[in-house]
């Protein structure tokens, strides 16, 4: 059975091989109407911006509040007042070391030094628990049977996870991926 | 829903949801167009791409009072003559593709709402047939044809686009069809009776 663009394709050939140009133009602009236009490949959109250089930060900057002069200024004008009091930063620093005597500070100082021996000393424990540990677990090993079934026991392990991996990975294959 | 003037403003001001509208919206007539004049997919989008660059980077050169999309189309026009004049000689696919049809008549056609095989696969030869014609056709006449039948396309957006005289688009027109149908009756798709007199 011919399909109706058939028909009209028949239409179109019959018509320019009498000259009929006005159904020869209609006839075939029915054949292209039933054919939908070629479609550019999905993201295209996307890569010509990027070609472009039309980034997101192309776009123009939303208005924020750091953006204004006025705010800058009105930051500008304390930063401005404390550079100025710093004129009398040393007079001020000074009055302040004569409340503090140099005994107080020995005390302080003191103080601190013991603080960080003691935490020294605790870590200092720990250290010596994780020694203990492991003397306890080398023990075994220098004896030859031990270290022996030790080491075999790395080796089954080694080829069994080795043999695991393959099994998980055999069927895997990025041209499933791509097509 | 924007103007096309009214984006081509916002684009000019750089935003660049605006860009994006331009392409999502002539995406298609463009590359439908690229693609037909070149015959060659992988090309078509580099070149396709290359014309909304260039289309971004001239859109001070607008000028509202025309239409956008004859613009478009004269930088489209521009851009793959220039291409086809570096890289002659231009290939016409003499052969109907197999795999590589990506993106055309056939494949457009051969779409599987078809409940007959028999028409489906009809019609995947008539549109193979319908490119194989459209590119044996010369650039002028096959961009001719592909503005005016496929991207619905005036006289005067054709003259525009294309630089030429009116009356020249008209007999670049005319002249397309004659050598299509002699085309497709040389491939054998000729009025039913042409076909029974060649076949006995």
């Amino acid at each position: 059975m011919r399909s109706p663009r058939h028909d009209i394709l028949d239409q179109w050939l019959r018509a320019e091989q009498a000259d009929r140009a006005d159904e020869a133009e209609a006839a075939l602009a029915a054949l292209f109407a039933a054919l939908p236009p070629l479609e550019p490949p999905a993201g295209f959109a996307d890569r010509v911006l990027l070609r472009a250089g039309l980034t997101p930060s192309a776009e123009p900057a939303p208005w924020s509040l750091w953006t204004s002069l006025w705010v800058r200024g009105l930051l500008a004008l304390p930063l401005l007042a404390i550079g100025i009091s710093a004129l009398w930063l040393p007079p001020t620093v000074h009055a302040l070391a004569r409340l503090l005597s140099v005994s107080d500070l020995v005390r302080w100082w003191t103080a601190s030094l013991v603080g960080a021996c003691r935490w020294l000393g605790s870590f200092a424990g720990l250290w010596d628990f994780f020694l203990t540990v492991g003397r306890a677990l080398a023990t075994p090993l220098e004896t030859p049977a031990v270290a022996l079934a030790m080491v075999s026991c790395l080796l089954v392990s080694m080829i069994a996870f080795r043999f695991l991996r393959d099994l998980i990975t055999h069927d895997r294959s990025w041209i499933h991926v791509d097509r | 829903m924007l103007t096309d003037a009214e984006l081509v403003l916002r684009a000019r001001q750089g935003h660049q949801e605006a860009c994006r509208e331009i392409v999502v919206r002539f995406e298609r007539p463009i590359y439908s167009l690229v693609a037909r004049m070149l015959q060659d997919p992988a090309a078509a989008e580099d070149l396709a791409q290359e014309v909304f660059i260039k289309a971004f980077r001239r859109l001070d050169t607008y000028d509202p009072q025309r239409k956008f999309s004859s613009w478009l189309f004269k930088i489209a026009h521009n851009t793959t003559i220039d291409y086809l004049r570096r890289h002659t000689p231009e290939t016409v696919p003499l052969e109907a593709e197999k795999d590589g049809d990506h993106g055309s008549l056939a494949k457009v056609l051969a779409d599987g709402s078809a409940a007959d095989p028999a028409a489906g696969a009809e019609r995947r030869d008539m549109a193979r047939a319908l490119e194989r014609s459209i590119a044996l056709l010369r650039p002028e006449y096959r961009e001719s044809v592909v503005l005016f039948y496929l991207e619905g396309a005036s006289y005067q957006e054709i003259c525009e686009a294309t630089g030429l005289p009116l009356g020249t688009v008209k007999t670049n027109l005319h002249r397309a069809r004659k050598e299509l149908a002699q085309h497709m009756t040389d491939l054998g798709w000729g009025p039913a009776e042409t076909r029974g007199a060649r076949a006995s």
